[in-house]
């Protein structure tokens, strides 16, 4: 497996490794002359019903998701809307869902059998084509630009890559959207206030470079609902730029509200610190730290969570540790509270 | 039909349009960019792989800023240049451009000590985050520095006429919402064209899916002259499969931290062209390397769609990997990276050519009509050199302001525009689909007027696209009628703009009798100097096409010969 070694060198990309090592298996699935089928789900747009249409397309030397839609308009169906500009993984239009997960059309080799539909988590304009709006308005409701607290010093101005390592990663993002129709939280839609995986990367671009004011960053988290991330890593996984979109984007912009904006971090410092007391989480206690005695008033929920087990008043009262606590206390320290 | 009013109305939002509009919003005249795809997600500026260094920057020695120069006059415009604008332009890269990209906020890559990593040699030059990939930060940031400073946008909206007064001066655009189907029209005291140069008019072509030489057909039907139409650049080693990534480069500039650079290797695995040992200037080795495969392709060792192959064999994956995103493409294929080369092709890439300018005010020659960028004809590549046009043109607007006087277009104008827009989407002939007859026409211009010419192929493609104007236009069939996102609408529209501009550029194939860089005229082959180095100019008269000449003024640099065989000609 001399191949797959070479493609799991130290530079590839983190966050495609779980895919990576198929790669070769994928690019070599099918040959010249063999025939795809296809079926895309269309539809005339918001609110009209969805048609699913098959069509045969025969299978070109190392033929990309786009090409088979190339070959299906200029053949079978003329009128397929899809949209694309560049070709090459750097205008980020392309994205659809094939056979369940986001891909980048113009980067991902077609399957023997493929469904594809429109991303989701976007209004569909028609057939593949999804309207960008709710997105883009939502990064730029985050203000994600640079602004120094104090002048610029002239170019070449001091910067290291070691301080730009997290915001380099970020600006390989081409808001292909990817990421954002993969989200679970952003599924919730209106329940939560999470701006998403894809606005957070473009914020993370200058939150995350040293040459910005704190102030200001801190004045864009508080717009971004980031705590509502589960960390669930589908962002990542679906990411076809390769970013380690919770591990150096997410993550570092989490630690960076919790410093500067600490009201935000609430239940997550709770939690630290219960975990710190007591070496696990207890629910009964994050509940009251959270919530404050406020949830004693909600007693269905309280009678529904102690019939489940997840609550032991008994446990929170006495406050009573595990085994893990001197260990969890050494790791996490007491935090701020 | 919605009516918008704007100072001045910006077609293109790639490195000329956005930096023009920002140049005008800060100087308190009102833009609006309109644009066919997204703003800083269309076009060739997006492609930008590293920007060259000018003048003294980051350490250059002066004979590396008389290098700079002396590549962007020899080999990237073959003398065919304003060399005082070029002048103008070295100096304001140099004191302008990288402060005012860094201040906004582009990420000039840095070592982990804090240096600007260059690429070395004669010619050197830096990144925006990652070598091969600069024009994505670059135009991204263009994008939010739009949004940020409230500039409008049009999106996913095609121009489709430029709108005249009574006196014939520019003053608005029509235009269709590509999402909506809705019909706009554009009202302004002045049209910037700033639509690129990298049209998608051959079957293998570097440009965006939506550059269909709307800009140079919408100027051209307005009354601008048109220059050096012929003069056509090729990539010399893109991804030859799949289709879909014809415009993915094995980049073959020096690379950033290496003393390194991709190879080339023809059919019998005889290395023919690697940029660090055969290119004089090493920088960006396009014509010398198109020269070195045409001379595989005449030995029967490579073809120009294919046959020979390029990478990065010679080197270590780390020290690729470290600055450039260069190994992406054998990696996402699946193939050992650095060890396997990858078969590659010529691709159609920039038109030196395009709209006639006065370059100290990027006036065409209509009144109202500015250019900006790659449509113009006076020079070719390098996104530092299209966004100076941005200042450039808005500057030449805000001189002109006084003299700008809003005058409504015509109201005929506006209704012939909509009835044959209708028309375009009602059209229900026998005939094939718009996008056939755009492929038809790909065909013909890769068959017959590729990258080597001579009389009796452009002769027949003349008569092809005669053909395909008058019969397959009129003849094209939808299969739907839509008004959303109606691609096929869109195509149809496209295709008349590059029947048009194809046969522009045949013409002045014909008319340029001399082969020059890498315009090869097979019954012409010498590069001539005497009689050729100018400007070939085209411009309407009557029905047809008038063609003048008009020479090259040689401050700076001369070619130093009169006549000499192509092929021998190191640029």
């Amino acid at each position: 497996m001399a191949v797959t070694a070479t493609i799991l060198s130290p530079a590839s990309r983190q966050g495609q490794i779980e895919r990576a090592d198929t790669l070769v298996q994928r690019n070599a699935l099918l040959t010249p002359g063999d025939t795809i089928t296809v079926r895309i789900k269309r539809s005339a747009g918001a609110g009209a019903e969805g048609r699913e249409q098959e069509f045969a397309v025969p299978y070109q030397k190392w033929m990309r998701v786009l090409d088979a839609l190339n070959w299906i308009a200029e053949n079978d169906a003329t009128d397929l809307a899809y949209r694309w500009f560049c070709g090459s993984k750097m205008c980020g239009t392309c994205a659809v869902r094939m056979n369940g997960r986001e891909v980048l059309a113009c980067w991902e080799a077609v399957e023997p059998q493929m469904t594809i539909e429109p991303l989701r988590n976007l209004p569909v304009v028609r057939d593949l084509v999804v309207d960008r709006s709710p997105y883009e308005n939502k990064v730029a409701s985050l203000e994600p630009w640079l602004r120094r607290p104090g002048d610029y010093a002239g170019f070449p101005e001091p910067l290291s890559h070691k301080q730009m390592k997290n915001a380099s990663k970020a600006l390989d993002c081409i808001s292909c959207m990817c990421c954002y129709s993969a989200c679970p939280v952003i599924r919730l839609g209106g329940l939560t206030d999470f701006a998403g995986p894809a606005p957070l990367v473009q914020l993370g671009q200058t939150a995350l470079d040293p040459r910005n004011d704190p102030q200001r960053i801190a004045a864009s988290l508080e717009r971004t609902g980031i705590f509502n991330c589960v960390s669930c890593y589908k962002c990542e996984e679906v990411c076809p730029a390769g970013i380690p979109i919770v591990s150096q984007i997410i993550e570092p912009l989490k630690a960076k509200a919790a410093a500067l904006v600490p009201a935000m971090a609430h239940h997550a410092f709770a939690v630290r610190a219960i975990v710190a007391a007591r070496g696990r989480v207890d629910p009964g206690a994050l509940v009251l730290r959270v919530q404050g005695w406020r949830a004693l008033l909600r007693l269905r929920r309280i009678v529904r969570l102690l019939v489940r087990g997840k609550i032991s008043p008994l446990r929170t009262v006495l406050a009573i540790k595990t085994a893990a606590a001197a260990p969890a206390r050494r790791i996490l320290g007491r935090g701020p509270s | 039909m919605r009516r918008i009013k704007t100072d001045v109305a910006i077609i293109g939002g790639g490195a000329a349009g956005c930096y023009a509009a920002l140049c005008l919003h800060k100087q308190g005249v009102a833009p609006l960019i309109i644009c066919k795809g997204l703003v800083g997600k269309s076009g060739a500026s997006l492609f930008a792989g590293n920007l060259v260094i000018s003048g003294k920057l980051l350490g250059n020695t002066d004979e590396q800023a008389r290098n700079t120069a002396e590549f962007l006059i020899k080999y990237h415009n073959q003398f065919l240049i304003d060399q005082r604008w070029a002048r103008r332009c070295g100096e304001w890269i140099e004191s302008v451009y990288y402060p005012e990209l860094e201040e906004a906020g582009l990420y000039f890559r840095r070592d982990d000590s804090g240096n600007v990593v260059t690429s070395p040699g004669k010619i050197r030059s830096v990144a925006a985050n990652m070598q091969g990939n600069s024009g994505v930060p670059f135009m991204d940031l263009r994008r939010k520095q739009i949004i940020r400073a409230g500039i409008p946008r049009l999106e996913e909206t095609v121009v489709t006429a430029l709108l005249r007064d009574a006196g014939g001066a520019v003053c608005g655009a029509f235009c269709l919402d590509v999402l909506s189907g809705e019909y706009l029209v554009v009202e302004a005291k002045a049209v910037i064209m700033a639509t690129g140069y990298s049209d998608r008019l051959h079957k293998r072509s570097t440009g965006t899916r939506e550059m269909s030489a709307d800009g140079i057909a919408m100027a051209w039907r307005a009354g601008a002259a048109l220059v050096n139409m012929e003069m056509q650049w090729w990539h010399t080693n893109d991804i030859a499969h799949p289709p879909s990534w014809q415009r993915m480069q094995v980049y073959p500039n020096p690379m950033l931290g290496s003393e390194k650079s991709a190879r080339m290797v023809n059919s019998a695995g005889e290395e023919f062209f690697n940029q660090q040992q055969d290119d004089p200037l090493a920088f960006g080795p396009y014509t010398v390397q198109l020269k070195a495969l045409a001379k595989q392709v005449h030995a029967g060792k490579a073809r120009y769609d294919g046959g020979y192959f390029a990478g990065f064999d010679n080197c270590d994956a780390e020290e690729v990997d470290r600055y450039t995103t260069y190994g992406k493409i054998y990696r996402q294929l699946g193939l050992e990276f650095p060890k396997t080369l990858v078969e590659t092709a010529v691709t159609s890439h920039y038109r030196q050519g395009g709209i006639d300018v006065d370059t100290a005010t990027m006036r065409s020659t209509v009144p109202g009509l500015y250019v900006a960028g790659g449509a113009g004809g006076h020079s070719n590549g390098l996104i530092a050199l299209a966004t100076f046009d941005g200042k450039v043109v808005a500057d030449g607007i805000v001189a002109d302001f006084a003299g700008l006087i809003s005058k409504p277009p015509g109201e005929i104008e506006i209704e012939i525009e909509r009835r044959r827009l209708d028309g375009l989407r009602a059209t229900s002939g026998t005939g094939p689909a718009p996008v056939i007859v755009k492929e038809t026409l790909r065909d013909i211009m890769w068959d017959k007027v590729g990258v080597e010419k001579d009389k009796g192929g452009l002769d027949a493609a003349l008569e092809e696209l005669s053909h395909i104007r008058s019969h397959l236009l009129p003849d094209m069939r939808l299969s739907n009628g839509g008004l959303r996102a109606n691609y096929e609408w869109l195509d149809a529209i496209d295709v008349v703009n590059m029947v048009d501009v194809c046969e522009l550029i045949v013409q002045s194939s014909l008319e340029r009798k001399e082969s020059r860089g890498p315009f090869f005229r097979t019954d012409f082959p010498d590069t001539d100097n005497r009689e050729w180095l100018v400007a070939n100019v085209l411009s309407k008269s009557g029905n047809g096409i008038k063609f003048q000449r008009r020479p090259y003024e040689l401050p700076y640099l001369e070619p130093g010969f009169e006549r000499k065989a192509n092929m021998e000609v190191a640029w």
